[in-house]
């Protein structure tokens, strides 16, 4: 096995360069330090957003007409949430409070969505009406449960407290399915932003044997199709180190949130359509065919550049055509079936992240070995593809033999 | 030829983007021999040795190595130095060494340990964990030739060894590849520079726009001029003048001239019946220089004598 001999040297020599390199750590940081960012500026502006977003109505009535309506609110948002009713504000009615409410609407700062003046009985909202007309039928709803609330302490009579009876079930479908949506899109989305992360490493690998001329070396000592293989699997240890270290920190990072906010929160029970001892190494197989599939690819595309410029500028086609795998991918997760879906799992460039979602879906676990043992040729036929292509354009070389001629596996022969 | 062969090519042709690089060369390297392929830049000798290596193929033609067709089955038990040298920078010198071995089949920590040696031997036993950008190109060079021969190759090949070498290392290369032929080993190398051929080659191949003009031993190459007469007479002019032949040329006092067909008895009884007074007579067998005007023509001479007064390879 020649190869897969030839194969390891160039990948030991690839892994050790990138591991041992200074710049590794970055590379290893860059995704953790963007993840922490994101979610800290998501936390902090959407519950900026949500307070900005909130809208404001001015009450201008009685003291105790505000008070009901205020009460009200307190009373349902601490059964719904503080976003499902307009904030509400007292201001003071003037002498005319048909005029002061058009001024309460055109005072910028107040940023009133809407303006309550009159009664309870006889209640007036002005403001623009928006097609959910969001802030007038919450309005109403306010002004109602006021209404009825006055009225029963009027006839001082209180409806007997309800008590609702509870059957508690460990899953129901509904939420099952949902969850198990999230799953597969939750690893889709695992897959893709990791091989993003490292397409334009598959890019520029080349470049530097290219560059650094030992090309020629290599060439004349392995087989073509080593080299490739060889990188591709030393990019593929790199990229399972990083997984290793940032599952490793995620894991801990989610232990720790859930063992301190243990009593707050509770992390939802799902298990993926093929079950979890079988979804994990899927999800490791997928992940290895999908980069394997892409970077062979990329590698072969990365090939052609002579320069670090070259590949800057195919990179920006290469993102867009992983954003175009990713939706056909997709379709697995939000479709039903027909033929988009089925091109999803057949076509070798999307069905890895397809069928990691059939398998957070679907308990049938023999279409997974058939689809591994097809991506799996896939990556063989691209290997050879890429390897001939650069042999034949960087090299000049007319061809040699057949696509499928795969007699480099051959021991030599003696002497 | 009675002996197995390392190398054999027939016909082998190679054009790129439609012009002919290599037109229907045939090379035959002797087992143990040290051969020499000379040429200018552009002649066709790195294509040459790429295709016998099966870097790249040939688009017609055939060809084996150590008697495979299929030349990079044989790869671990070659030694190629390619004309554009290559390695990686950060890389250090002993694991630079043991990674071509590794290349090649052999275990790293046999490289490194023979690598090792080869530093220490060649007097860089300084440099061993020096990374390959803190030294000199010469340095490089050297290391990257270690790395050609560190796995003990049946046949070296190297395309213009010489260029980018001092004097020193120049010698110190010669050494190598002879010592490297006495233990049996086969080396074929390319080059522009005549007399690194001259000194080291039983056999060459004179290629010049990319055809080969010439293939067989050195001596052979030689003998097809005839050699050189270097005449000094006392007397001016006699009879004895009627000997020398018409194409004779005087240059400070001494007549040069191909020694005629005849041979050399005739005319050193023409010359004393003819009262020249010989003062000095020489009769010098041509060099191989001579005799690289005389197959591949003064224009492909003239360009190896630039491509070796700007010391570049090709």
């Amino acid at each position: 096995m020649r190869l897969w001999e030839s194969a390891w040297v160039i990948a030991r020599r690839d892994f050790v360069a990138q591991v041992f390199s200074r710049f590794f750590i970055l590379f290893l940081l860059a995704p953790v330090v963007l993840f922490g960012f994101m979610i800290f500026f998501s936390l902090s502006t959407d519950a900026q957003d949500r307070t900005a977003s909130q809208p404001v109505v001015a009450v201008v009535s009685d003291s105790t007409t505000y008070n009901a309506l205020s009460q009200t609110r307190s009373r349902l948002v601490g059964s719904m949430s503080e976003q499902s009713f307009p904030t509400l504000r007292y201001v003071d009615p003037g002498e005319d409070v048909r005029a002061q409410a058009q001024a309460l609407l055109a005072d910028e700062t107040g940023n009133f969505s809407g303006v309550f003046s009159g009664t309870l009985d006889q209640p007036v909202l002005t403001g623009p009406v928006r097609s959910s007309d969001f802030v007038g039928r919450r309005m109403q709803l306010l002004i109602e449960e006021s209404r009825r609330t006055a009225a029963l302490e009027g006839a001082r009579a209180s409806p007997a407290p309800l008590r609702l009876e509870r059957v508690v079930t460990t899953q129901a479908s509904g939420s099952v399915a949902n969850l198990r949506r999230a799953l597969g899109q939750g690893a889709q989305a695992l897959i893709f932003s990791i091989t993003l992360m490292l397409a334009t490493l598959a890019l520029s690998t080349l470049v530097e044997e290219k560059s650094n001329k030992i090309i020629e070396v290599l060439a004349a000592s392995v087989p073509l199709e080593s080299i490739f293989l060889g990188k591709l699997i030393a990019m593929l240890g790199i990229s399972l180190v990083g997984l290793a270290l940032w599952g490793a920190m995620l894991a801990t990072a989610v232990t720790l949130f859930y063992n301190l906010f243990s009593d707050w929160v509770s992390l939802p029970s799902v298990s993926p359509g093929v079950g979890w001892l079988a979804f994990v190494p899927l999800l490791l197989l997928y992940y290895t065919t999908n980069f394997m599939l892409l970077a062979a690819l990329f590698l072969g595309i990365g090939a052609q550049a002579t320069s670090i410029r070259e590949i800057q500028t195919v990179s920006m086609p290469v993102v867009l055509m992983q954003l175009m795998i990713l939706l056909l991918a997709m379709t697995v997760v939000n479709g039903q079936g027909g033929a988009m879906v089925w091109f999803a799992y057949l076509f070798p460039l999307s069905s890895p992240m397809a069928m990691i979602a059939l398998a957070s879906k679907s308990s049938l676990l023999w279409p997974h070995l058939l689809a591994l043992a097809w991506q799996a040729l896939w990556v063989v036929i691209m290997v050879r593809l890429s390897s001939r292509l650069f042999r034949r354009t960087v090299f000049k070389s007319s061809s040699s033999g057949s696509l499928f001629r795969l007699n480099f596996w051959k021991k030599p022969a003696s002497g | 030829m009675s002996a197995a062969l390392a190398i054999e090519a027939k016909g082998l042709f190679k054009s790129f983007d439609g012009k002919p690089a290599v037109r229907g060369v045939d090379i035959a390297v002797p087992e143990g021999s040290i051969y020499g392929v000379l040429g200018p830049n552009g002649a066709g000798k790195t294509t040459t040795l790429r295709m016998l290596l099966g870097i790249i193929e040939p688009d017609r033609g055939e060809r084996t190595l150590l008697g495979n067709s299929r030349p990079l089955e044989m790869a671990r038990v070659v030694g190629y130095l390619p004309e554009e040298r290559g390695l990686y920078p950060a890389m250090k010198t002993r694991e630079a060494i043991a990674f071509m071995g590794a290349l090649r089949g052999l275990p790293l920590d046999i490289g490194r340990k023979r690598g090792e040696i080869l530093l220490q031997q060649n007097g860089l036993g300084d440099y061993i964990d020096k990374p390959i950008k803190s030294l000199s190109k010469g340095m490089a060079q050297t290391i990257q030739l270690f790395g050609t021969i560190v796995h003990k190759p049946k046949l070296i090949v190297l395309d213009e060894p010489f260029s980018g070498l001092d004097a020193i290392n120049q010698g110190r290369l010669e050494h190598m590849i002879r010592d490297e032929a006495a233990a049996g080993t086969t080396v074929i190398f390319s080059t522009h520079v005549i007399h690194h051929a001259e000194r080291l080659c039983e056999r060459i191949a004179i290629i010049a726009g990319g055809e080969v003009r010439f293939e067989g031993l050195v001596k052979e190459a030689r003998e097809r001029l005839r050699p050189q007469v270097c005449l000094k007479t006392r007397a001016a002019d006699g009879k004895w003048r009627s000997a020398l032949p018409r194409d004779a040329r005087l240059e400070d006092d001494h007549w040069t001239f191909e020694l005629p067909g005849t041979g050399i008895e005739p005319l050193l009884k023409a010359l004393l019946d003819g009262g020249a007074g010989i003062e000095e007579l020489s009769v010098e067998r041509r060099g191989l220089h001579d005799a690289f005007v005389a197959i591949a023509g003064e224009t492909a001479a003239r360009e190896m004598e630039a491509d070796e007064a700007m010391g570049d390879g090709g």
